[in-house]
């Protein structure tokens, strides 16, 4: 025992002798032996060709004259080829799965005699809820995740990370931030997923809480479509698109100027502190493995994401039907809220439906369109034009679409507020969840589904109140 | 209108729901703060009476009193509780800690330094603010939660302003070094510690941009004030400053490093070899930075600069590596033919 006092005493003393810097030694001696090592077994092959090619597209890729355009230009592509490649599948999905097995299942149903109450829950809501989310969904997160998947095998998500640095520095975020955002305009609960790559806890969850402000695919359609009906209208025809396309980027752009801003004053405030070291490895380029890309991307991303967003999707539709079908006083649940919600819906710029609608659909983005007009013929109790009480649908052309929001009292203002609320508003349910899962804390739970709401109504509020004061 | 009062009451009714499930919690908390803020005053009283000691210096009721700032009443009570409690014995007009009262005010000064180790390697919380901090969070730890910080973060030897963290059982070797203001013209100096209080003082010295193990060479002094130069950088402080920084002569001149360039200074397409790493570059940083590659002796070239400026990516072993120029000021490099 005696012994044993007086090795641990003296291992103390050496220990207080040797100092800090013992890791450091170690270390140094570790690579000088392997240095030594090397230089006996290795020799070194000239091949002095395809070093020289990496840093030539490095110098353009990180120039500041073309560093930036590139990349817009590169994003630009991906969103224009999701956003048209969808566009074909998506209507055969949505043909497939509401024009032909819908009517047949209404027929199977009525046939087997179910009571009409049951038939609505299951098939008018959860049914149609279901396929409206895999039909606008599915497509572009399977063309969205591969094409940003091969970006960053090729080896250039990581030149985006260190030209975007300076600014998240600025915010007092990680320069990995800039990577995640990108991933939100695919998909947020996947972003949410992987702010794991960024390892100082207080910046992951500044990046977490600003995901939010990049569109995701679920609200890319409703920001074209809006665009198209109140924006495109305001110019000459020849350059309607044009104009909406611009809208539609100035909105992005402004949700990047909102998660630097945010980020910003979160680590002013409640996550205070300084940004954390940044060491990226850039690695070299290399020809991207293609089909090992489209595997994982669709394994492990789009189904994953997809399935999470079904599980939230189906008790929504059967939620839309009930509150459309159960009638209080000659009014149904839907109406009832409405009316009630319908002042403070104007004093933002909105109105009563819209906010409903936000509110069931909460558990997917991509219903919130079909629930407004679901919702606005409702109200405005012309049934002949939609497919009948708590069914959601959506129209073919957006001309149809502008003329059932006319029914609905919509001025070019309701137009702007909903593509600015629509950035700004409380994550998905499947976001939250996820950011439930990731933060394992109620409390920044919380904070990320409260936040970007408040952010919306007080930006709303005063742009309803200038608008109308000099509109 | 009715609309905004029902959302307002609403809006209270959640807050006052949620305050009402923190309601047990906030009502203990009630409870025990008058006890805290007696165990408080107990252990900065222990504390100073430590301090006293370690620096050779005695100490009277007023003495107590003043470093407290409470009046000479309260501290007259406060002696009396801590004698009750077997801490301290009286010594004429002074007071010295007994063996057991020596043996708390280590236990809170360990945990005080774990605390300042765990802040400066652990979070991104400003150099500035990890003394307060700790002076808070070492009346809320308990022993045990302060031997499982000590595994957590290594069992670390040194607080980040160089002081030693005594062992578990009591134990702190005698600290070396001389204060700056010792130092004569020309003389070199390791700086082995920077006192942290009062912290306008240490405010200043991290603004001057010292920290540990960095090393100085005084080039003139007077009374009013002290030149020397740090890394190439000339430095002047007034003496009342310089004798909080403890430094350690380095009477070999053979060992004294020259002044070396930063890693921040190299131009694209130069090369440099890794001296070293500043020690104020801490913790997980400091382990990824050498992890990657960066220690001495390594060659490393800077290849490409990002959209804004920075970070920079250097050429190390091989690898791609970007790096902010907040770390690359903290990589001394040297030319390759030196």
């Amino acid at each position: 025992m005696k012994n044993r006092e007086n090795i641990l005493n003296k291992a103390n003393e050496l220990r207080w002798e040797i100092g800090e810097s013992l890791h450091d030694n170690l270390l140094e001696s570790i690579y000088k032996f392997a240095t030594e090592i090397s230089s006996r077994v290795i020799a070194v092959d000239v091949s002095k060709k395809s070093k020289s090619f990496d840093s030539k597209l490095d110098q353009i890729l990180t120039s500041s004259k073309f560093g930036f355009p590139i990349m817009f230009l590169l994003l630009a592509l991906v969103f224009w080829l999701t956003i048209e490649g969808a566009n074909i599948p998506s209507s055969l999905l949505s043909s497939f799965l509401i024009d032909s097995i819908y009517p047949q299942l209404k027929t199977f149903s009525s046939n087997i005699g179910l009571p009409f109450w049951v038939d609505g829950i299951l098939i008018d809501g959860c049914y149609l809820a279901m396929a409206w989310v895999i039909a606008v969904m599915l497509p572009p997160m399977a063309i969205f995740f591969p094409l940003f998947t091969l970006l960053e095998d090729f080896g250039y998500l990581p030149r985006v990370a260190f030209n975007m640095d300076f600014l998240f520095k600025r915010a007092g975020a990680h320069g990995k931030q800039a990577l995640t955002m990108a991933m939100g305009f695919g998909c947020n609960a996947a972003a949410v997923i992987s702010t794991r790559i960024i390892d100082s806890p207080r910046e992951r969850l500044i990046a977490i809480i600003t995901n939010n402000f990049s569109l995701c695919n679920g609200r890319w359609p409703m920001q074209i479509l809006i665009a198209t009906i109140f924006i495109g209208a305001l110019a000459p025809s020849h350059l309607a698109g044009l104009f909406s396309a611009a809208a539609v980027v100035g909105i992005t752009l402004l949700g990047i100027l909102l998660a630097l801003l945010v980020s910003w004053s979160l680590s002013k405030t409640i996550l205070k502190g300084e940004a954390s070291a940044f060491s990226l490895e850039l690695p070299p380029y290399r020809p991207p493995r293609i089909l090992k890309t489209l595997y994982t991307s669709l394994i492990d991303r789009t189904i994953f994401v997809l399935w999470r967003a079904v599980v939230f999707a189906v008790p929504a539709g059967a939620m839309i039907w009930l509150v459309s079908n159960i009638t209080f006083e000659g009014l149904s649940i839907a109406e009832w809220f409405i009316n009630w919600a319908n002042p403070f819906g104007l004093l933002i710029g909105l109105n009563g439906v819209i906010l409903l609608a936000y509110i069931i659909a909460i558990p997917a983005n991509e219903i919130v369109l079909p629930t407004i007009l679901m919702l606005t013929v409702l109200v405005a109790g012309t049934p002949e034009i939609g497919a009948g009480s708590g069914v959601m649908f959506e129209l073919d052309s957006a001309a149809a679409t502008a003329n059932v929001l006319s029914l609905g009292e919509w001025s070019l203002l309701t137009g702007v507020s909903i593509m600015l609320f629509s950035l700004m508003h409380n994550p998905c349910s499947t976001t939250i969840y996820t950011i439930y899962k990731e933060t394992g804390s109620v409390k920044w739970t919380f904070v990320a589904a409260v936040l970007p709401l408040l952010i919306g109504f007080v930006f709303c509020f005063f742009l309803a109140q200038i608008w109308r004061l000099f509109g | 209108m009715n609309l905004f009062l029902s959302t307002l009451i609403l809006f209270i009714s959640t807050i006052l729901l949620v305050f009402f499930l923190k309601k047990n919690k906030i009502l203990i908390q009630w409870k025990n703060r008058k006890n805290d803020k007696r165990r408080i005053k107990i252990e900065d009283a222990l504390k100073y009476l430590y301090n006293c000691e370690y620096n050779k210096l005695t100490c009277s009721l007023n003495s107590i009193a003043g470093s407290l700032s409470i009046t000479s009443n309260e501290a007259a009570n406060l002696i009396k509780i801590l004698e009750e409690m077997g801490m301290i014995a009286t010594a004429g007009e002074s007071f010295i800690l007994t063996a057991e009262g020596k043996r708390y005010a280590l236990r809170v000064i360990r945990t005080h330094r774990l605390w300042e180790k765990y802040l400066a390697d652990e979070t991104s919380i400003s150099e500035t603010d990890w003394h307060s901090l700790a002076e808070i969070k070492e009346h809320k730890i308990t022993s045990e939660e302060a031997e499982n910080l000590s595994a957590q973060i290594g069992n670390p030897l040194f607080d980040p302003h160089g002081d030693p963290i005594p062992t578990a059982e009591g134990i702190i070797p005698r600290r070396k070094g001389i204060p700056l203001t010792q130092l004569e013209k020309g003389d070199f100096g390791k700086i082995v510690h920077l006192e942290d209080e009062p912290s306008a003082i240490y405010q200043q010295l991290v603004a001057e941009g010292l920290y540990i193990g960095q090393q100085v060479k005084l080039i003139d002094k007077n009374n009013e004030r002290l030149h020397f130069e740090a890394n190439n950088e000339s430095c002047f402080l007034a003496p009342s400053f310089a004798k909080n920084v403890t430094v350690e002569m380095l009477p070999d001149l053979s060992l004294v490093k020259k002044s070396f360039k930063r890693l921040s200074d190299l131009k694209l397409g130069e090369k440099g070899v890794v001296v070293g790493i500043s020690k104020a570059c801490r913790g997980k940083q400091r382990r990824r930075l050498l992890d990657l590659g960066l220690v001495p002796g390594s060659v490393v070239k800077a290849e490409i600069k990002s959209v804004g400026g920075d970070p920079t990516g250097f050429n190390i072993r091989g690898a791609l590596i970007a790096i902010r120029k907040k770390q690359s000021d903290q990589i001394f490099i040297k030319n390759e033919s030196e």
